[in-house]
């Protein structure tokens, strides 16, 4: 049996590969799959627990999460495909149209 | 039919015409607003119908409420007889209709209740009389002034708001009254606001007559106080003697409020009774005013009343707004001067006279005040030379003459001062108004002189209230100032009996100084030869709707003298104290009960009418002889200094207004600059009001940098919040 603390430093590393992703690359599509990473990061966690547990929990939280991601993947692809069209770029320090 | 059964055989009966009382207050109050918002569509004679017809509906009313009161059955029992909620007692010759709760808080309640007894019956007739008189004469004095319709709304407001004082059944509903005539006064004596100095008169009477109905509001406040601490200390041995209970009277409370004059009166009625718990040397056992006795706190309510009354009523030391008060129309001067207002001080006492006759204190004072106003009141009006103000100083003097009689605890002859005075002062008025009307608009009474030829209706009219104020007989004035100044001398308050002693003096001095000032009035105005600075060359008689309601107040002056003479069978009291009996008769229970007044019934002999009659005619002939034959003989002389100095300081009023501007307006408008400085200008405004926007403002554009729309710089945030927490977590976990 491996022990549960494996899980969690695997899911620790994963998530900080995502955020370190999401900061500092450019492109927004890799920050978006970087995005994911952090997602699929908790994901593992909520399993692993509900494996120690021996409950259903865990995997409930991890399919709404799932479910989550795919919206936001299909909304933020939809906003990144129309920034493409308008201004011919997917960097995001192109976007920022709230700054003063 | 005799006269006396007609008076007794009311056209309508009581319980009839109680249910209309309303209507009184109605009717121009309805006036006041049909000429108000539709009086410039109307045209000028609508509106003079509307609002002469408004007052004389609400006389004709009068008229059958007050003969209602009077009502007797077959066996001669009075008809109006209300039962008393409170207990004890029936009220007998009262119309009483409750148009039922008009609001309440807590245990504290206010009914809308208007009582017609035979004092404020009096009132009404003379209020919507003498009112309807002066609208008829105003129809013609504002024939060319443009603001007519709002001259007749303001009229019309303004003797609604009286009768509105006159008919209330409790002090709430007097003081809307109360306030009410105070801001038609407002609006009237400022009138002609295009005109600074007489916008500022208005100005003046208003705010003087503030600080008197915050007096009258603390001294209410103060009776709901000992009515509370009455009904939880008292218990039914102390309402005994009124024929009442503990359980009964706090019923009566409940229905109707603490403020009631029933209610004020069965408590007044029960207070001092010799084998009561409660006392008036009583200490009041808890509440605000726990440790002070009840005698001792109605005592200062009375003196908060007294300053309230003084307002209004123009009494030391806030008199000095009616003078100012002349720069209204003539008409509303009579108004204010004789039917209404000025008079409302001596009613309210009139009204609460089972409470002033608990207090020596209180009574001495209010004579004394009375006493102290007429006298230099009566001083000032010597050397004025504007016809209204010796008319408008006079009125101050009269009612100085009420309240020492109200004081003195004669009651019935201060009413009776107040409805002569009511007369001959509105026949003087619009006498004045009368001669300013045919002389182009002159005041100075110097500068007129020889009208008797050319106004003969305003002479001879002018003539007879002049000898009425006078105190001629037998005229009204004679018999009224006459009955005032011997209850003055012949009632006691008990423990300041020198009180009378030394102000049946000084009444005399006061009559002869009335004597004198109208005398000189009379002569300067109507004898002599024709000024040389007259403003037109003969002056012309004015319309009739002007001479006929003088010619109406002339013969009103006269014989309302009637009333003075002991005219009923097995009676020895004159008319006027028989019939205001049933109105008194509680302050005469209560004051030979408490044993702190001791009140005289005794009528006038023939030496006492002598000694006031020849004290009349010195005065008057003094002012003939200096007027007639000594002054015109000197003509061209120069005055001595003494005299001319005297006169200076009399002609500037004795400098009370500014010593009134030097102790009071000017430390008061100081302290007004240093507090709109400092707390206002640069508390509020600068650091609270402009301070907060400076903040908010710098705080928003130091905050702008951090907005920078980067989404990676607000991930790096979230990052590092998320790093934050899991460092917690862990120091907590280890």
């Amino acid at each position: 049996m491996v022990p549960i603390s494996y899980y969690l430093f695997l899911a620790a590393a994963l998530f900080c590969l995502g955020m370190f992703g999401v900061l500092v690359r450019r492109n927004a599509l890799v920050v978006f799959m970087c995005v994911e990473l952090m997602l699929n990061a908790a994901n593992l966690t909520f399993l692993a627990f509900a494996r120690m547990r021996g409950d259903t929990i865990g995997h409930v939280s991890a399919f709404f999460v799932i479910a989550v991601a795919a919206a936001e993947a299909s909304i933020g692809l939809a906003i990144v495909i129309a920034v493409f069209r308008s201004r011919g770029s997917v960097n995001i320090e192109d976007i920022k149209t709230m700054k003063h | 039919m005799d006269l006396q059964a007609l008076f007794k055989t009311a056209p309508i009966a009581p319980e009839v015409i109680s249910q209309s009382l309303w209507m009184i207050i109605a009717l121009p109050l309805l006036g006041a607003f049909v000429c108000g918002v539709f009086g410039r569509m109307l045209g000028r004679a609508n509106v003079h119908l509307v609002a002469c017809a408004a007052v004389a509906g609400s006389f004709v009313l009068s008229v059958m409420a007050f003969w209602a009161t009077s009502a007797t059955d077959a066996s001669n029992a009075p008809l109006a007889i209300i039962q008393n909620t409170f207990g004890g007692a029936q009220s007998r010759y009262v119309l009483w209709n409750d148009l039922g709760t008009w609001f309440s808080a807590g245990d504290f309640r206010v009914n809308f209740g208007l009582l017609v007894d035979h004092l404020s019956g009096t009132l009404l007739l003379v209020i919507t009389g003498v009112g309807f008189l002066i609208h008829l004469y105003s129809t013609s004095y504002m024939e060319h002034d443009d603001g007519y319709w709002r001259y007749f709304a303001y009229l019309n407001l303004f003797v609604a708001m009286m009768l509105t004082l006159v008919m209330g059944d409790n002090l709430v509903l007097l003081f809307v009254g109360w306030e009410g005539v105070g801001m038609a006064s407002y609006l009237l004596i400022g009138f002609w606001y295009t005109d600074a100095a007489k916008a500022w008169a208005g100005r003046k009477a208003f705010i003087t007559n503030r600080i008197g109905d915050f007096a009258f509001l603390i001294g209410s406040f103060l009776i709901v106080l000992m009515v509370g601490a009455f009904v939880k200390q008292a218990n039914d041995a102390d309402l005994q003697p009124v024929g009442s209970s503990i359980p009964r009277y706090t019923a009566g409370l409940e229905q109707r409020g603490p403020l009631t004059f029933h209610g004020l009166e069965t408590m007044a009625r029960s207070l001092p009774d010799a084998n009561g718990v409660v006392k008036l040397d009583t200490p009041i056992s808890s509440g605000p005013l726990e440790g002070r006795t009840y005698g001792g706190m109605l005592t200062v309510a009375l003196l908060l009343f007294l300053l309230g009354a003084a307002g209004k009523s123009a009494q030391l030391p806030l008199y000095v707004w009616l003078p100012d008060a002349m720069a209204g129309p003539t008409p509303v001067s009579a108004l204010i001067h004789a039917a209404t207002m000025v008079t409302a001080g001596v009613y309210l006492f009139s009204r609460m006279s089972f409470l002033v006759v608990m207090s020596p204190t209180a009574m001495a004072t209010i004579a004394i005040v009375g006493a102290a106003t007429s006298l230099l009141a009566a001083l000032i009006a010597f050397a004025q030379d504007d016809i209204k103000k010796v008319l408008a100083y006079s009125t101050v003097s009269q009612l100085g003459i009420m309240f020492m009689g109200v004081g003195m605890g004669i009651f019935w002859a201060a009413v009776f001062h107040l409805v002569t005075h009511a007369f001959f002062k509105a026949c003087l008025f619009l006498g004045a108004g009368s001669v300013m009307h045919g002389n182009g608009d002159e005041t100075d009474i110097k500068k007129l002189g020889g009208l008797r030829k050319e106004m003969p209706w305003t002479w001879i009219t002018f003539l007879i209230a002049t000898l009425a104020i006078t105190g001629i007989f037998p005229l009204s004035g004679f018999f009224s100032k006459d009955a005032i100044f011997h209850g003055v001398h012949h009632n006691h308050l008990h423990g300041l009996e020198w009180v009378s002693g030394v102000l049946y003096p000084v009444g005399l001095l006061i009559a002869v100084c009335t004597a004198f000032y109208m005398t000189r009035l009379y002569l300067l105005t109507f004898e002599g030869r024709r000024s040389a600075e007259a403003r037109v060359a003969h002056a012309h008689e004015s319309a009739w709707q002007m001479t006929l309601p003088l010619v109406v107040l002339a013969v009103l002056s006269v014989v309302s003298a009637v009333y003075a003479f002991p005219l009923l069978r097995n009676s020895p009291q004159a008319l006027m104290e028989n019939f205001l009996s049933p109105v008194f008769q509680a302050s005469s229970r209560i004051a030979g009960a408490a044993g702190t007044v001791e009140l005289d019934t005794s009528r006038p002999t023939l030496a006492n009418y002598g000694v006031a009659w020849i004290v009349v005619v010195i005065g008057g002939s003094l002012a003939a002889f200096l007027y007639l034959s000594f002054f015109p003989a000197r003509a061209g002389q120069p005055a001595p200094g003494w005299a001319r100095a005297v006169r200076q300081v009399a002609l500037n009023k004795f400098y009370v207004d500014e010593l009134y501007d030097f102790v009071i307006i000017r430390p008061v408008k100081f302290i007004s600059f240093v507090f709109y400085r400092v707390v206002d200008a640069l508390i509020i405004d600068t650091v609270v009001v402009r301070g907060t926007a400076w903040v908010t403002a710098r705080v928003g554009s130091a905050l702008r940098y951090v907005q920078t729309g980067d989404a990676q710089a607000y991930a790096a945030v979230m990052a590092l919040a998320l790093l934050g927490g899991v460092i917690y977590a862990i120091l907590k976990v280890f």
